[in-house]
């Protein structure tokens, strides 16, 4: 076996043995947002019909892995900057990148359980049917990636961790309100939508939109602009992670 | 010689110098003292040895090879036991030290084998089973050093690694690390407790203000000091600290113990001196002995003009 696979396996198992009990706190609280987000849309709108539903059903997985990209990861991060734990980490013979690439994969396994529950759900709660390509899974992965990249380079770059925390938390409500996951980018002001043409965002739900259903969704640009977006965070992520003072 | 680090300067951000022209050598199988005070720079070397940093300038190599350049080289050769705490919260004893092990290369019947003597012999088996979360500090902290001695490197360095831990373990801990000398690698025990140290290093090298003020073993080092005695008092408790007198040198007063040095030709002055103290009970007891490496220690770093940087690496 290569030894970066090597290292790579043996720190999955590290991280997964050291978050096995937030894992398990986060798989029930997965499948309790799952299971409240699935129904609460019937009392956000009364006469939702399965086209809506549909819609905002198919933006949850997008939502999801970005709140863990870009909120979840990176606080870890910033708590383990303020605990000092990556000298040690890092003084191991394990590539750095392989360390936060153990991290992601734990994390993102942990979401997809509630990712699964909250779409098949709506689907029989809301009578609409799935088309699952085979593409759902570079789609997750690419969105998975390009999510954790982003948010790693900010929890790195940022100079105080306890101003990622802060930074992540305006990200989450910007993700949540101004980005056009759960409602089509048409609704957003002129100036907004052209900010979203270059931002991956909208994208990354297309790509969970167009491999899970048959709703018609550019899924060849999105692959190349999220695709885009995860190369420049990989390379960020890269260059912040292995800078030494 | 297997580490050789040759003027290395490291300066931060905002001008900070911590280390100013640090150079020094260790041998496979010799166990290498770094001593100091906080803040002195021992921790800022020890990051450039394995990476995490790099020096202002000079050089590090290991084995020939420059690490400056080479940190992956570092991480396969130097096992290392942090000052700070090791993110081991999820993990248990055997699974913290196992892990380490198997991602140092070792093989899973080895490393089981070698955890297992590790644990046996610091009578850690009632922690074996136990989470890293519920367990002290101080368990934490052999937990840290069996994690580092379990796959040793070519170089072991062990940043404080007694701090908290009770005074019986810790013996049996420096037998280890005179252990994994004896298995050939090479040492690097980085702390200011210089009493614990004196017994096990080979040699050491005093620093202060990132800066050797004196290198060598420790005979070598207390031949400076020549005939000079050690004289250390006990303060009975509550009683305020007697006036010192000029015959003293260097007295260094920490809670109720008072140390110094006296000149062999004060030595029956100062006895008369301490035995008055005794008599009129202003101090529980006093002894009398040959320099210790603490008196070395106090005087190089009391009066840094007397530190000298070595001409040559050792």
């Amino acid at each position: 076996m290569p030894k970066w696979l090597r290292g790579y396996l043996l720190m999955v198992k590290w991280v997964f043995l050291s978050y096995r009990a937030w894992l398990s706190l986060n798989f029930a609280v997965q499948i309790g947002i799952a299971v409240g987000f699935i129904f609460g849309i019937s009392f956000l709108y009364p006469a939702i019909t399965p086209d809506i539903a549909k819609y905002l059903t198919t933006g949850a997985p997008t939502l999801i892995l970005l709140i863990v990209g870009f909120v979840v990861g990176p606080q870890i991060i910033a708590s383990a900057r303020l605990e000092g734990t990556f000298d040690y980490i890092w003084s191991l013979p394990v590539g750095r990148m392989s360390h936060l690439a153990a991290d992601a994969t734990v994390m993102f396994g942990s979401t997809l359980p509630g990712i699964i529950l909250a779409v098949g759900l709506g689907a029989i709660h809301f009578d609409f049917s799935l088309d699952i390509s085979p593409l759902v899974i570079p789609a997750v992965i690419l969105i998975g990636a390009g999510g954790t990249f982003l948010g790693y380079s900010i929890a790195f770059l940022v100079p105080k961790p306890m101003m990622v925390m802060v930074i992540t938390q305006i990200f989450s409500f910007v993700v949540m309100l101004f980005s056009p996951v759960m409602f089509p980018v048409e609704r957003l002001p002129g100036w907004l939508q052209s900010i979203h043409e270059v931002l991956p965002i909208q994208y990354m739900a297309d790509l969970t939109r167009g491999t899970i259903t048959d709703l018609d969704v550019n899924l060849g640009l999105a692959f190349i602009v999220v695709g885009a977006w995860c190369i420049v965070g990989f390379i960020v992520t890269l260059i912040v992670v292995n800078r030494r003072q | 010689m297997l580490l050789e680090i040759k003027n290395v300067h490291k300066v931060y951000k905002g001008k900070v110098k911590a280390n100013d022209d640090i150079s020094l050598s260790i041998a496979e199988g010799e166990v290498f003292g770094l001593l100091g005070p906080n803040g002195a720079g021992k921790t800022t070397l020890v990051n450039q040895i394995i990476g995490l940093t790099i020096p202002t300038s000079g050089s590090i190599t290991l084995n020939g090879v420059d690490v400056v350049a080479n940190p992956g080289y570092a991480r396969e050769s130097c096992s290392f036991q942090s000052q700070t705490q090791v993110p081991i919260s999820g993990l248990n004893t055997l699974q913290a030290i196992e892990l380490v092990g198997r991602i140092r290369g070792g093989s899973k019947a080895d490393v089981r084998r070698r955890a297992m003597e590790l644990i046996d012999k610091l009578e850690m088996g009632e922690w074996q089973k136990t989470m890293g979360i519920t367990i002290s500090g101080g368990v934490r902290r052999l937990v840290a050093f069996c994690m580092a001695a379990v796959e040793p490197g070519k170089i072991v360095i062990l940043d404080e690694p007694t701090n908290d831990i009770d005074p019986l373990r810790r013996r049996i801990l420096w037998q280890e690390v005179q252990e994994l000398a004896k298995r050939g690698s090479a040492v690097l025990l980085v702390t200011h407790n210089v009493l614990e140290a004196e017994r096990v290093v080979d040699r050491l090298a005093i620093i202060d203000q990132g800066k050797v003020m004196g290198m060598g073993t420790t005979s070598s080092l207390k031949e400076d000091d020549g005939d000079t005695m050690h004289l250390e008092l006990i303060l009975e408790p509550s009683q305020a600290e007697p006036t010192l007198p000029d015959f003293l040198q260097n007295p260094v007063i920490v809670n109720r113990r008072i140390v110094a040095l006296v000149n062999p030709a004060d030595i029956t002055t100062a006895i008369d001196w301490a035995r008055g103290l005794k008599e009129s009970d202003a101090i529980e007891e006093f002894s009398l002995g040959p320099t210790t490496l603490e008196d070395i220690y106090i005087r190089l770093v009391q009066n840094p003009d007397e530190g000298e940087q070595p001409g040559e690496v050792m």
